[in-house]
């Protein structure tokens, strides 16, 4: 199937269609590229800030609590009360601090980390307490501190030793709060992240999720392999949508620990963003279909000219030279429409010439014309010349009313016309009631003098014909004479420069006139009078049988002329 | 005026020629860090192997006073029995107290002197504190040996009037978790021991700036 198209409107349609949605289809994908990269950048930021804040909060508290436990260290009574060991006391004494301090543990420890006493009955688990005084006997402080995570009783906390002096160290104070549901609702309520918790067998410690999220985590998160500390945050596909996660791993002693996790869900970070990008689908909908409707608009008025075009020259070529398109455009279109019209007037023009031509000069010298243009021109050439000349005009004349003499000659010359143009003969001027006529001029003719006898013969049958139709009307008959003679002349356009006839002259044109004139005598008996050069021409002068008449001195030649009669 | 540094080094050097004049032995105790750098307030004694020693404690009181919020001197070294007065020479009060094993005593708050002399019965460390200046610390080292002395500046503890014998030279310092001990035998010339020691943090804590005053002095 060709889907090409195939007119202009759906072609620039097409264009359109394909600008367009190409333009906006790019600048979707990289609108919602730059989305995507900036929610991500934007969680990614998120979820690197709460870890901070949540190591931040662990350590303002720790220093809270540590701040309370050195204060109650203070205490000469308690110091007292270390240096004796006497535990049941002690463990009376701490819950006073806890209340003052809001820790969830406070323990009294011996130098070498024995819990002398315990706001807990629990122990935090493996060497977690060993750990922190041997951290804290490397800090160079006065008032030398630790703080770590543990585990105590199942439950996750936040731990910190402080010494107890007098004035040497000789004790700890260990001091904590627990890390919890109401602590992860704390940092998520501060930071905007889901948080949860877990310990270091992969269960649930605390988090804000809703139940089903939280299971679902947990799933999606026993397929990872190794759930270690993810720095950036990591694609995790929870509850239908994109979580981003950060995990932040949290020793506990050497052998435990709890993992925080961290998370946003990518696609609520888009939500904002997606709203956009269907408004652009929209705008994308909307600017196709205004792309078809101008598209198709401006086709058609692009086409409409372009068929008006197509039209007018289907009229020119069928010969309509006078219908204008006429155009008011100012564009291309426009200046081909008036180009049409200039070809018209052109084409307008030519014909009407050709036309006035053809009906002022012989049809040979009207295409000669056109052809080379008025320079035909001074040539030297062997012409016959025809001379003939209607009788008894000047009393028809006075017979009849000036308009049936017109129509009278009219009708005689144009048989006469009719005799010589079809012989290949050319009239060369009508001086009122007498035609000149040329044989070999303007084209050369090698029987031009077998042409203008015959030209004659055939003028005098078709007078013959004509006086018959007179007759028939009740008229008299016409009577002619023609002279004919062949000698060279000059011929070529004659007149003065606006206005040219085409024409031969010389003696021997004269000669021709002459021997027309001769026909009127009565002696000669014919009316077809002819000389010796012209039978000299003949081609065929088998077929012509002269009488001579003898030779006649010609008005303005000094030589006598052989003249014939013909037919 | 001219006379005193003469005066001066005739006293310092007293007891070199008391013990120059005595036949016993000496033995030189010099205490460095382990860059070589002297170690004051260090305390060494000799306890003889050989015999049991007799100590007799002298019959006037040691005395550790309190001055301007300090004690004087930081670390004092004692015979058991010995009795101890620790006047109070500031203004404001002082309440000087103990909680170690060897004498734990609470002398309570008071100004000038305190009613009563502590007496140190028992060998051993006893730390001194002011129970509402938490800065004041100080040391009693109580020893069952008449042979010791403390490093002055210089790092150096000589010790004389020793009777040539076997002994046990142990060197404490409030900066050493453990007395560092060595056993020599002494006769009748003069003994150098270098005593090379790592000291610990010193978590002395540092005097609080006077009220009103802070940050702008």
């Amino acid at each position: 199937m060709n889907l090409r198209p195939k007119t202009f409107g759906a072609k620039l349609l097409l264009l359109f269609v394909i600008v367009v949605a190409a333009a906006q289809l790019t600048t979707g994908i990289i609108v919602a590229r730059a989305n995507r990269a900036q929610a991500r950048a934007g969680i990614d930021e998120q979820l690197a800030r709460a870890a901070r804040a949540f190591a931040q909060i662990v350590q303002d508290r720790n220093g809270l609590l540590v701040a309370s436990a050195t204060n109650a260290a203070r205490d000469y009574q308690i110091k007292q009360l270390f240096v004796s060991e006497d535990t049941a006391t002690l463990t009376s004494a701490l819950p006073s601090l806890q209340l003052t301090s809001k820790a969830d543990i406070v323990s009294a420890l011996s130098l070498d980390g024995r819990t002398l006493a315990s706001t807990m009955r629990a122990r935090p688990a493996g060497d977690v307490l060993a750990q922190l005084i041997a951290r804290a006997e490397t800090d160079p402080s006065p008032f030398p501190t630790a703080t770590g995570y543990a585990y105590i009783e199942d439950a996750f906390y936040s731990l910190a030793v402080a010494p107890m002096r007098a004035p040497d160290i000789i004790g700890w104070m260990a001091i904590g709060f627990r890390i919890d549901h109401a602590f992860a609702q704390a940092l998520e309520a501060q930071t905007g992240v889901a948080v949860t918790f877990l310990n270091d067998t992969g269960h649930l410690l605390a988090t804000t999720l809703p139940a089903a999220t939280a299971s679902a985590l947990m799933s999606a998160l026993s397929a990872l392999p190794q759930l270690d500390e993810l720095r950036s945050a990591a694609e995790l596909p929870l509850a239908g949508e994109t979580a981003l996660l950060t995990v932040r791993r949290l020793p506990a002693g050497t052998n435990h620990f709890a993992t925080l996790l961290l998370q946003y869900s990518l696609d609520e970070k888009l939500r904002p963003a997606r709203r956009s990008e269907r408004l652009l689908l929209w705008v994308t909908l909307g600017s196709i279909a205004l792309a078809i409707v101008i598209s198709r608009g401006f086709a058609q008025r692009l086409a409409q000219p372009i068929v008006a075009l197509v039209g007018h020259t289907r009229r020119i070529a069928a010969g309509d030279y006078a219908t204008r398109i006429g155009s008011d455009r100012d564009d291309e279109l426009g200046r081909l429409a008036h180009a049409f019209d200039q070809m018209s007037d052109g084409l307008a023009e030519r014909d009407r010439v050709r036309d006035l031509l053809d009906k002022n000069v012989s049809p040979e010298v009207a295409a000669q014309l056109l052809r080379d243009g008025a320079a035909l021109g001074g040539e030297e050439r062997e012409v016959t010349i025809l001379f003939a000349d209607l009788r008894g005009f000047t009393t028809l004349s006075e017979q009849l009313a000036p308009r049936d003499l017109l129509a009278l000659l009219n009708r005689y010359l144009d048989r006469m016309s009719a005799a010589i143009e079809r012989q290949g003969g050319v009239i060369d001027k009508f001086i009122g009631d007498a035609i000149m006529a040329l044989f070999g001029a303007p084209l050369a003719q090698d029987d031009a003098a077998d042409r203008a006898l015959a030209a004659a013969l055939a003028m005098e049958r078709a007078l013959a014909d004509l006086n018959r139709e007179l007759a028939a009307e009740g008229r008299p008959p016409l009577a002619l004479g023609i002279g004919i003679n062949t000698a060279r002349v000059v011929a070529g356009n004659i007149g003065s420069h606006r206005r040219l006839n085409y024409s031969v002259i010389g003696d021997g044109v004269n000669v021709a006139a002459r021997l027309q004139s001769l026909t009127r005598t009565p002696d000669y008996a014919t009316s077809v009078i002819t000389s010796a050069a012209t039978l000299a021409a003949l081609r065929a002068p088998e077929k012509i049988s002269p009488r001579p008449l003898g030779p006649v001195h010609v008005k303005g030649r000094v030589e006598p002329v052989e003249i014939f009669a013909v037919g | 005026m001219r006379r005193i540094p003469v005066l001066l080094a005739l006293v310092a050097f007293a007891p070199l020629l008391a013990v120059a004049a005595t036949t016993g032995g000496r033995v030189r105790v010099e205490i460095k860090d382990p860059k070589g750098a002297p170690v004051a307030d260090a305390v060494a004694s000799l306890l003889p192997l050989d015999a049991p020693v007799q100590v007799s404690p002298p019959a006037e009181p040691v005395v550790v006073t309190q001055d301007r919020e300090e004690f004087q001197p930081y670390v004092t070294a004692v015979v058991t029995g010995t009795r101890v007065a620790f006047p109070n020479r500031d203004k404001v009060q002082h309440h000087v107290f103990s909680l170690s094993k060897p004498k734990p005593f609470d002398l309570g708050l008071y100004r000038g002197d305190p009613k009563e002399l502590v007496t140190f019965d028992q060998p051993g460390v006893v730390t001194l504190g002011c129970n509402i200046h938490d800065w004041m610390s100080a040391y009693v080292v109580v020893l069952a040996t008449p042979h010791f002395a403390k490093t002055a500046a210089d790092g150096l503890a000589p010790i004389g009037s020793l009777p040539p014998g076997n002994y046990r030279l142990e060197v404490w310092h409030p900066r050493l978790k453990t007395t560092v001990t060595r056993d020599l035998t002494v006769a009748a010339d003069a003994l150098t021991q270098v005593i090379s020691v790592t000291l610990g943090i010193d978590r002395r804590i540092r005097r609080a700036p006077e009220s009103g005053a802070a940050g702008y002095k």
